[in-house]
């Protein structure tokens, strides 16, 4: 294993406490940490409204964090880095959020995040915490062949659920109707992502697997999990052209679909590269037939340093698109446009 | 012979100490499958469990918070998973003083049988049951039939180290490792790896008592 990257950090022990106490003293109007170390909205959302909850390994910022405020999620639960947070303080998490219609629990289906949440429900209903119910998301199709989705991990392409399922619950609506909702994004979402260079654990300082220098892993996961292709590097339009079919081909998207893309920067890309590969996919698109509603291209689930991206489709309908351009205000990733 | 609340402190101090001296090996093998940081990880969530088990009086109690502790520090599926080892654990000898050598060995067994439940896994499947399941079985065996505990903690510590050997070969099944594919084998999964490194600490507790 390589040594540690250049990484400004102090002690590494210290990393998770000090990231949350930068970010809340950096978004004060929109988030505050509680005591037992959650991440709420500085202003909770009305009572009588289903609250959303997710925890996650920390490391992969701006997500969860920064995806906390209005139209967005309730309670944060970051776990220590790359580890799901554990049941109590899922459970926490659940307490916090209540605003008396029910809370949602989303989780991005990876074994420590889904063995956590099972165990938090658990918990809650030993204690006679009722109106909690659970939703595991997946979108990576490079984990699980089609006709099995549900094994499926849960990748950037949730994005589209953590902004349309947000933008969801702050309307009237109930706790199984958001369950229903959350199903619907992750049922019209396929992702696939690739990695050029490995990020570091900033933990251990290692880096999270090797790859050499003229090769990428198409398939890579959010945590450098190995992928199914490794091959020689190539360029933006080759990549592209390989990486979109089998994301088209898998829900599939058809001609006449509206659909809404992301290009997920895993850390260390730049936007000219990212703009150049969206070119590509536009293009592809435009060829069969599909229409792009609105794209997000940027660092929105990272990890790390790693370099390589993620590419998602979700397709859309009327109800979805409203959700898209509903307003969205977390800490540092915001959605205005109208 | 009873194993005491006390007993059950010093073979987790034990258990602390060997894992922190294995904290980058372990490291180093879950890099290959998983994110690299299983070490960093229990090694942290064991340190935590010495501070919060210093005041329990009974030996389900120790265990009990041990197992609080190693879910809500560690987080991830070790903690979820060494969590679960420890309550099912706590739970059977609950209200206990003392716990006689059946009682270690059917706590040990209630753990594993929890672990595969919350895992959903099965022997071959390259997790920690594959030096966990070995480990009791054969604790349970060689209690069984009478031999010394300390040799019967010995043997237990053998089949665990033998059971994490067995998972080079294997091909994962589940968490990060399993999107490796074939590519898994010829690493050694982590989790039982630190398995094994327990029950080998557990077994030297007994040796130097």
């Amino acid at each position: 294993m390589s040594a540690r990257k250049k990484k400004l950090i102090n002690q590494p022990e210290n990393i998770l406490q000090e990231m949350l106490e930068g970010v809340v003293a950096a978004y004060p109007d929109i988030i505050r940490l509680t005591d037992d170390g959650l991440i709420v909205r500085a202003e909770p959302k009305a009572t009588g409204k289903v609250a959303l909850v997710i925890g996650n390994g920390t490391g992969h910022e701006p997500a969860m964090i920064g995806l906390i405020g209005k139209g967005w999620f309730d309670v944060n639960i970051p776990g220590e880095i790359f580890a799901a947070p554990g049941p109590n303080r899922i459970v926490s998490g659940i307490k916090a959020a209540e605003r008396g219609a029910g809370v949602l629990v989303c989780v991005s289906h990876h074994a420590g995040d889904l063995m956590n949440a099972e165990m938090a429900l658990e918990l809650c209903e030993m204690e006679g915490i009722d109106n909690v119910e659970m939703v595991v998301l997946y979108d990576d199709i490079s984990s699980a062949p089609k006709g099995s989705e549900p094994e499926r991990r849960g990748t950037a392409g949730l994005f589209f659920v953590w902004k349309m399922l947000g933008a969801y619950a702050e309307g009237d609506v109930t706790l199984a109707q958001c369950k229903t909702m959350a199903e619907k994004i992750r049922d019209n979402t396929r992702s696939l992502a690739v990695a050029l260079t490995p990020g570091t654990n900033p933990v251990s300082g290692e880096i999270m697997f090797e790859l050499a220098d003229d090769e990428i892993e198409i398939g890579m996961g959010v945590h450098g999990e190995v992928g199914q292709g490794r091959r020689k590097m190539c360029s933006a339009d080759d990549l592209i052209d390989i990486m979109l079919p089998p994301i088209i081909n898998d829900l599939p998207f058809v001609e006449g679909d509206e659909v809404l893309v992301l290009i997920n920067d895993s850390g260390s890309m730049t936007q000219m590269e990212l703009f150049i590969l969206f070119r590509r996919v536009a293009q592809i698109l435009g060829e069969r037939g599909i229409t792009v509603y609105k794209t997000w291209i940027g660092a929105y689930a990272t990890t790390q340093e790693m370099a390589g991206f993620a590419l998602s489709l979700c397709r859309v309908d009327d109800e979805l698109k409203t959700l898209w351009d509903a307003p969205a205000i977390g800490a540092n990733v915001r959605i205005v446009q109208a | 012979m009873s194993i005491t609340s006390d007993d059950l402190k010093g073979m987790i101090r034990a258990i602390t100490a060997a894992i922190e001296s294995e904290k980058d090996a372990l490291n180093t093998l879950d890099a290959a499958l998983g994110d690299g940081d299983h070490g960093t990880g229990i090694s942290m969530g064991f340190a935590s469990v010495v501070d919060a088990t210093t005041e329990a009086e009974n030996p389900s109690d120790v265990l009990r918070l041990a197992a609080m502790t190693l879910m809500n520090r560690m987080g991830g599926s070790s903690g979820a998973l060494y969590g679960t080892l420890f309550l099912k654990a706590a739970m059977h000898i609950k209200d206990k003083a003392r716990i006689t050598p059946d009682d270690f060995v059917a706590m040990w067994q209630k753990g594993c049988e929890g672990v595969a439940q919350r895992g959903k896994s099965q022997l071959g499947d390259k997790t920690m049951l594959d030096a966990l399941s070995p480990a009791v079985d054969t604790l349970a065996q060689q209690i069984s039939t009478g031999i010394p505990f300390v040799n019967a903690l010995n043997d237990a510590a053998t089949a665990a180290e033998f059971g994490a050997e067995s998972t080079e070969k294997m091909q994962a099944k589940h968490g990060r490792a399993k999107f490796v594919g074939e590519r898994a084998i010829g690493h050694r999964d982590a989790g039982a790896q630190s398995i094994a490194l327990m029950f080998r600490a557990i077994s030297n507790y007994w040796k130097d008592k």
